[in-house]
């Protein structure tokens, strides 16, 4: 049962004055064990991290609850003849984990993406069929579970199968409940 | 407007169509796989410039003997793999392998596998066998290699019966995954694992 007001859960850009509240999550690994990320190991490489990488990013926002940093989502649109596909990835600080957080941020972003990239027709996740939590985000935020793709990739020097979900620009966007 | 007049004599008729309705047996041993050569480049034009075949390819069909020079001298680099589909040592067809290696390091013990047959020689089990061997020698050349998948459309359903004849699980469909003559396509994945074939691998 959430406690927490999902009406205080909001998606901007980031923001260098972000980095405090972004080492507290991207510098745990509990949070990145799911992600491609390395783990934020100083207040340096959290800063470098936001300069390099988040603000210049096609399509990432930090997940804000009062407008601190507690999260983000993240979308990487494919390239050339393939531009109409896009991969979204998602991340909370573990402090506020099973409150629908990431539920309430995926919902934000779908329509918000889909309108920023125009020639998106498929936004696509991919999970590791232990990580539960995370399959029932995309469920609850309305895509549909696809396949399990057989040691499909490597993720952090392992061999992973994964499990595929999507979005297409013709599914019915997702309500908040 | 111009008179007509009523013809006795029938239209001409086309042989090859009467052959392609007499299911003709193959024999499935003088099968071979191997590298496609400039003297192929006849019986490749066969396959290239038929636009059945061309359906369900990212391609259109060939109309010029350049283009076919051009595949079998240039596009052999971009692929892992390939060889022609030879019944008694005439190409037919054509299987290739191609690496994720350079686009995604994530995605490099995977490879894609793709086949093309000249619609003459479809249905009769050739396509699958070839698959077969393809996967065999493939885990072999490269030993790195832990997965084989292959996409396939959703209407090629001749295609998807050969994955699954020749040992394939199919794992999910795709929605609008692949972009065909300019349309995202609803996709199978298809996959082979070593494992699969070795299974104490």
């Amino acid at each position: 049962m959430s406690n927490l007001d999902l009406s205080k859960i909001s998606l901007r850009p980031f923001k260098l004055s972000d980095v405090d509240d972004f080492l507290l999550w991207a510098g745990d690994d509990q949070v990145t064990q799911n992600l491609r990320w390395k783990t934020c190991g100083s207040r340096e490489e959290a800063l470098a991290f936001i300069r390099d990488v988040c603000i210049p990013h096609p399509w990432r926002r930090s997940i804000c609850l009062d407008d601190r940093s507690i999260g983000f989502v993240s979308v990487y649109p494919w390239s050339g003849d393939d531009r109409c596909k896009a991969d979204i990835g998602y991340a909370v600080a573990g402090d506020y984990w099973g409150q629908g957080i990431a539920t309430k941020a995926v919902k934000m972003a779908v329509p918000q993406v889909f309108n920023d990239l125009s020639h998106l027709v498929r936004l696509q996740a991919f999970t590791s069929p232990q990580n539960k939590a995370s399959q029932r985000v995309l469920e609850k935020a309305g895509f549909l579970k696809e396949g399990l793709l057989r040691k499909y990739t490597y993720f952090k020097g392992n061999i992973k199968d994964s499990i595929v979900f999507s979005f297409l620009s013709t599914d019915e966007f997702p309500h908040d409940d | 407007m111009e008179a007509t007049t009523a013809s006795s004599k029938p239209d001409a008729i086309d042989l090859s169509q009467l052959c392609l309705s007499e299911p003709v047996a193959v024999d499935l041993t003088q099968l071979s796989l191997r590298p496609l050569g400039l003297s192929d480049l006849d019986d490749l034009m066969v396959w290239t410039s038929d636009e059945k075949v061309a359906n369900f390819c990212s391609r259109e069909p060939y109309t010029s003997k350049d283009q076919g020079i051009d595949f079998i001298e240039n596009a052999a680099a971009s692929f892992l793999w390939r060889r022609a589909i030879c019944l008694k040592d005439r190409a037919i067809g054509c299987i290739t392998l191609s690496s994720y290696a350079d686009v995604d390091k994530a995605r490099e013990k995977s490879a894609e596998l793709g086949y093309v047959l000249g619609s003459n020689y479809w249905g009769k089990g050739i396509v699958t066998e070839a698959v077969k061997q393809a996967i065999k020698a493939a885990f072999i050349e490269f030993p790195y290699l832990d997965r084989v998948e292959a996409l396939v459309d959703v209407e090629n359903l001749g295609s998807q019966r050969v994955l699954e004849k020749a040992g394939f699980q199919r794992e999910g469909l795709l929605r609008k995954y692949l972009v065909r003559k300019g349309k995202s396509r609803d996709t199978f994945m298809f996959s082979v694992l070593l494992s699969d074939l070795h299974p104490q691998l």
